[in-house]
């Protein structure tokens, strides 16, 4: 019995460094994935929380003096993931469980955009935009998981595999006397609950 | 008092705390490691193929979300590189001056855009005389004789060359290289980013 506190002591470690290693391989992606949820339901780009089923984006002055934002006692956690300088950020987080929801966009001429559809895992199971989609103005009805229905004609379905989904778009800015022409594009991307779609559009 | 008295004693109890706390070291260790032979390193740049795809694997998704930290895009539409290292595998650091060569007809191929961004070491954009965060094809670069691009990573402006100058803070810095809609030479991975070469 000389080594019982070593054969506990071992045997315990191996199993919580499998289980262990499982749980980070799983679980990272979400807890990444989190970080951006919370960023965007408790402070958005700064200024106000963005709530749920909400488009927001980035305000204009985030983009000209990032480096004002970047210093500022509540610089939002959006701002800190990563310097960017090419595109406007439009963000949001969708829960499907509180109905379906349609994207519109408008159309982006010869401009780079993308609108990416993210789910609590970090895959990426949608986009709309210049590779996916075109450029051409568009209306895009987002189902929760096991959705049947008739879909409203005109609309093209995107199925989300969770009801949480995160929402990033990106719209390319060709200079800085471009950046008010890229803004006004970005905020005619717009989020609506089905029903109040159809009853008075966006 | 918080009783730690566990973490030397020799009980039973002790045994199995002990063997938590180091099994869940080795498997955040284990995570890391996995994590980094997911990398491509190419010239001291480094990134993960594959990211952010419906399909990807456990270790794939693992990686990719340890690497990048944030919900990247599919490679389809956008590839991202990161260095902290100049050719020589030195720290990048404003104490020094460096250029990025791309040679003839080797800028980053796309359909949408590229651009290279400097990051200070907090990963966070860089205050300078010209406001510029960024180079990139919507930046005015101006080619060389024979066709290639210089671009000059360092703190003081280098004189002549101030269009394809890219601040760099005092201290370390790390690059960021994005290529939206990245060409079939990215995507098969036959593109290679050039080195970032110390010039003194």
């Amino acid at each position: 019995m000389k080594h019982k506190h070593l054969i506990t002591f071992g045997g315990v470690c191996i199993v919580a460094w499998a289980i262990g290693t499982f749980l980070f391989l799983y679980f990272w992606p979400h807890f990444v994935n989190n970080i951006f949820r919370k960023a965007i339901l408790d402070q958005g780009f700064g200024q106000s929380p963005v709530p749920v089923n909400m488009l927001y984006v980035e305000p204009q002055q985030l983009f000209t003096e990032p480096l004002a934002a970047q210093s500022a006692s509540s610089s939002p956690n959006l701002m800190t993931t990563g310097v960017n300088h090419d595109t406007l950020l439009v963000v949001a987080w969708l829960d499907l469980s509180q109905g379906l929801q349609v994207l519109h966009v408008p159309d982006f001429s010869s401009r780079y955009y993308s609108v990416q559809f993210t789910d609590p895992f970090d895959a990426d199971f949608a986009y709309v935009g210049t590779r996916t989609t075109g450029t051409k103005a568009g209306d895009y009805l987002v189902t929760g998981p096991g959705w049947k229905g008739q879909l409203v004609s005109g609309m093209t379905h995107i199925a989300s595999p969770s009801n949480s989904v995160l929402v990033i778009g990106r719209i390319l800015v060709y200079s800085d006397s471009d950046l008010s022409t890229a803004y006004d594009l970005a905020k005619q991307i717009r989020l609506a609950p089905l029903g109040q779609w159809l009853v008075s559009g966006f | 008092m918080v009783d730690l008295s566990f973490l030397w004693r020799r009980n039973v109890v002790a045994d199995v705390i002990q063997g938590i706390i180091v099994g869940g070291i080795l498997a955040f260790v284990t995570f890391q490691g996995i994590a980094i032979t997911h990398v491509t390193a190419t010239n001291g740049w480094t990134t993960i193929y594959g990211c952010g795809e419906p399909g990807d694997g456990l270790l794939l998704r693992a990686a990719c979300a340890d690497v990048f930290t944030g919900p990247i895009n599919v490679p389809e539409e956008a590839m991202y590189w990161t260095t902290k290292k100049d050719s020589a595998h030195q720290t990048l650091s404003g104490q020094h001056n460096y250029i990025l060569h791309f040679p003839a007809g080797q800028l980053p191929p796309n359909d949408a855009f590229w651009s290279l961004t400097m990051g200070d070491a907090k990963n966070r954009f860089v205050p300078n005389s010209i406001n510029r965060y960024s180079v990139s094809d919507r930046s005015g670069l101006v080619p060389n004789a024979d066709g290639s691009v210089d671009i000059y990573i360092q703190n003081t402006a280098p004189a002549g060359h101030e269009s394809n100058w890219l601040p760099a803070p005092t201290g370390n810095f790390i690059l960021w290289l994005r290529v939206y809609l990245p060409g079939a030479a990215i995507l098969n991975g036959e593109y290679q980013v050039p080195p970032v070469t110390q010039t003194q």
